[in-house]
C-alpha cells in the first residue's frame, strides 16, 4: 500500500473513534447528569429503559428522529441550518490535540496547541450566534447576545488562567505541560489553584452551564438559542453542548491534573477518569447553585475574575523569575 | 476589606450549599415506584365499603335491613332482601349493589350498620374501562374484603 493511503486509513480509523466515542460520551454524561440530578433532589431518576435507564437517551434520540423537520418561516434558510453543524464541528476539533497517552496524541502535538484550544473552543460561539440571528426569533437573538457577552467577558480570565499554566511548563504543547507535570512530579494544581478555580468557573460560564446558563435561561429566553430548532437539529445542539463539557473537563485534566499521568492503568483512561472526576464537580455545581442574573454574570467576571487572574499571572511571573 | 469579607461569605455559603447537595446524593430516594411498589397507606385511610364475611359460618354478616342505603347520601347503595316461597323474609341480601360511580366515600354506611356487616377497605385501586363495572355485587364486595385484610381501615376497628 503507498503511505498516503495508509496515512489516510489511519485518519479514518482515529476519526471514526473520535465519533464513536463522541457518541457514548454523550449518552453516558446525559445519564450521569440525569441520575445526579435525581440523587440530589431524593429523585430516582431514569429507570425504565435498559438497567438503571442506562439506554433513556437512545429511546430519546429515536423520538427525536423521528420527529417532524419544523423550519421557521422566517428564519434564514441556510444560516439555519448550517449552525448546528458549526457548533458540533469546533467540539471535535479539540480532539485533535489531546494527549492520550507518553508520546501518543490523537492528532498532532500542535507547538502552538494552547493557542489552538482557546481558538477553536471559543469557535462554538460563532455557532450559537448564527442560531440566534438566523432563527429571527426574539428570545433567540436575546439568547445569542448572551452567549456573545458571556464568552467575550470570560474568555480574558480564561486564557490568563491558562496562560499561568503555560508559563509553569514553559511550553504551549498540551503534550508538552503533561509531560512536564510528570517530569516534576506535580501536577499544576498545586502551584496554579487559584488559575484552576478561574479556569473551571470561566469555564462553566462559557459552556452555558451550571449557575451561568442564562444563555437558555428558561424563565425569561423559552431555550435562548435552541428556541427555534426541533427533532435532531437540537440533538446535535445538545450532543455539541455534552462535549464541550466533556473536553473543556477534559482539558482542565490535562493542564491542571496531570492528564493522562496515573499509575496502573492506561493513560487514555486515566484522562478519561479525570475528566469525568471533573464532569461530575460541573454537575454537582450545576444542580446546587441557582442561576446568576447578567449583570452579576458580568461583574463576576470583569470585576472579580479578571483582576484576579492578572494578579495571579504576575504571582507566578514574580516566583518563577 | 469589604470586597475580601464579601468573598469569604460568598465562598463559606458556596461551599454550604454544595455539601447539602452532596448529603442528598448519598440518601435514599423518597419516590415509591407506584405500581411496582405500593404506598403504606395511613390509618383510616377510605378507599371502598365492602361486606364482611362472619368467619365461623362464612356467610355475610348483613341482614339486609337497608340502613346502608337509607344512609347513603347520594343512594349508590341497592338492596334487595332474599325472601323464601312463602314470601317468608330470610334476613340476608338476594342482591347487594354497590355503585362506585356515585360513592363518595363519606363512610356514613358504615356507621349506619347495626350489624357490623360493612367497613372501609384500604382498596383505592378500582379504576375499569367501562362505569358498569364499577358496580360491585355482593360477591365482589365480599372477595375485596378478604383480599385487603392487611390494609383494612384500623384493623376493624370503627373510625
Amino acid at each position: 500500500m503507498p503511505g498516503w493511503l495508509i496515512d489516510f486509513l489511519w485518519v479514518v480509523v482515529k476519526v471514526t473513534l473520535v465519533i464513536a466515542f463522541v457518541g457514548v460520551n454523550f449518552i453516558f454524561m446525559v445519564w450521569l447528569e440525569r441520575k445526579l440530578s435525581a440523587k440530589m433532589q431524593a429523585r430516582i431518576g431514569p429507570n425504565r429503559v435498559g438497567p438503571h435507564g442506562s439506554l433513556q437517551l437512545i429511546a430519546d434520540a429515536l423520538k427525536l428522529f423521528s420527529k417532524e423537520d419544523i423550519k421557521p418561516a422566517m428564519a434564514d434558510p441556510k444560516v439555519w441550518a448550517l449552525a448546528p453543524v458549526v457548533m458540533f464541528a469546533p467540539a471535535l476539533l479539540v480532539f485533535y490535540v489531546l494527549p492520550v497517552g507518553p508520546n501518543a496524541v490523537i492528532g498532532t502535538d500542535l507547538n502552538v496547541g494552547l493557542l489552538y484550544l482557546a481558538a477553536v473552543s471559543s469557535f462554538t460561539l460563532v455557532g450559537i450566534f448564527m442560531a440566534g440571528w438566523g432563527s429571527n426569533s426574539k428570545y433567540s437573538l436575546l439568547g445569542a447576545m448572551r452567549a456573545g457577552a458571556a464568552l467575550m467577558a470570560y474568555e480574558i480570565p480564561l486564557v490568563l488562567s491558562i496562560l499561568t499554566v503555560a508559563m509553569l511548563a514553559g511550553t504551549l504543547s498540551v503534550q508538552g505541560i503533561v509531560q512536564a507535570q510528570v517530569d516534576r512530579g506535580y501536577y499544576f494544581v498545586f502551584p496554579g489553584i487559584v488559575a484552576f478555580i478561574i479556569y473551571f468557573i470561566c469555564v462553566m460560564a462559557e459552556l452555558g452551564r451550571g449557575p451561568f446558563d442564562l444563555v437558555e435561561a428558561e424563565h425569561e429566553l423559552v431555550m435562548g438559542y435552541q428556541t427555534e430548532y426541533s427533532g435532531m437539529r437540537w440533538g446535535i445542539m445538545l450532543m455539541a453542548e455534552y462535549t464541550n463539557q466533556f473536553t473543556a473537563a477534559a482539558i482542565a485534566a490535562m493542564l491542571f491534573l496531570g492528564g493522562w499521568d496515573g499509575p496502573f492503568l492506561p493513560g487514555w483512561l486515566w484522562l478519561v477518569i479525570k475528566a469525568y472526576a471533573l464532569v461530575m464537580v460541573m454537575m454537582w455545581v450545576r444542580w446546587t447553585l441557582p442561576r446568576v442574573r447578567i449583570d452579576q454574570l458580568l461583574d463576576l467576571s470583569w470585576k472579580f475574575l479578571l483582576p484576579v487572574s492578572l494578579l495571579n499571572l504576575v504571582v507566578v511571573a514574580i516566583f518563577l523569575v | 476589606m469589604g470586597v475580601l469579607n464579601d468573598v469569604a461569605r460568598a465562598a463559606k455559603s458556596i461551599v454550604k450549599g454544595h455539601m447539602v447537595t452532596l448529603r442528598e446524593i448519598f440518601k435514599p430516594p423518597m419516590t415509591i415506584r407506584y405500581p411496582d411498589e405500593k404506598p403504606e397507606q395511613p390509618k383510616g385511610s377510605r378507599g371502598m365499603p365492602v361486606l364482611k364475611v362472619n368467619a365461623e359460618t362464612g356467610e355475610l354478616n348483613c341482614t339486609a335491613c337497608g340502613l346502608c342505603a337509607r344512609s347513603c347520601p347520594p343512594g349508590c347503595i341497592e338492596v334487595i332482601e332474599e325472601t323464601d316461597a312463602n314470601g317468608k323474609r330470610m334476613r340476608r341480601p338476594l342482591a347487594y349493589n354497590l355503585d362506585m360511580g356515585k360513592c363518595m366515600v363519606c363512610n356514613l354506611c358504615i356507621e349506619a350498620c347495626p350489624f357490623d356487616a360493612l367497613e372501609m377497605a384500604a382498596n383505592f385501586e378500582i379504576s375499569v374501562y367501562d362505569p358498569e363495572n364499577l358496580v360491585f355485587n355482593k360477591d365482589q364486595l365480599a372477595t375485596i374484603w378478604k383480599n385487603y385484610d392487611a390494609v383494612r381501615i384500623a384493623g376493624g376497628e370503627k373510625l
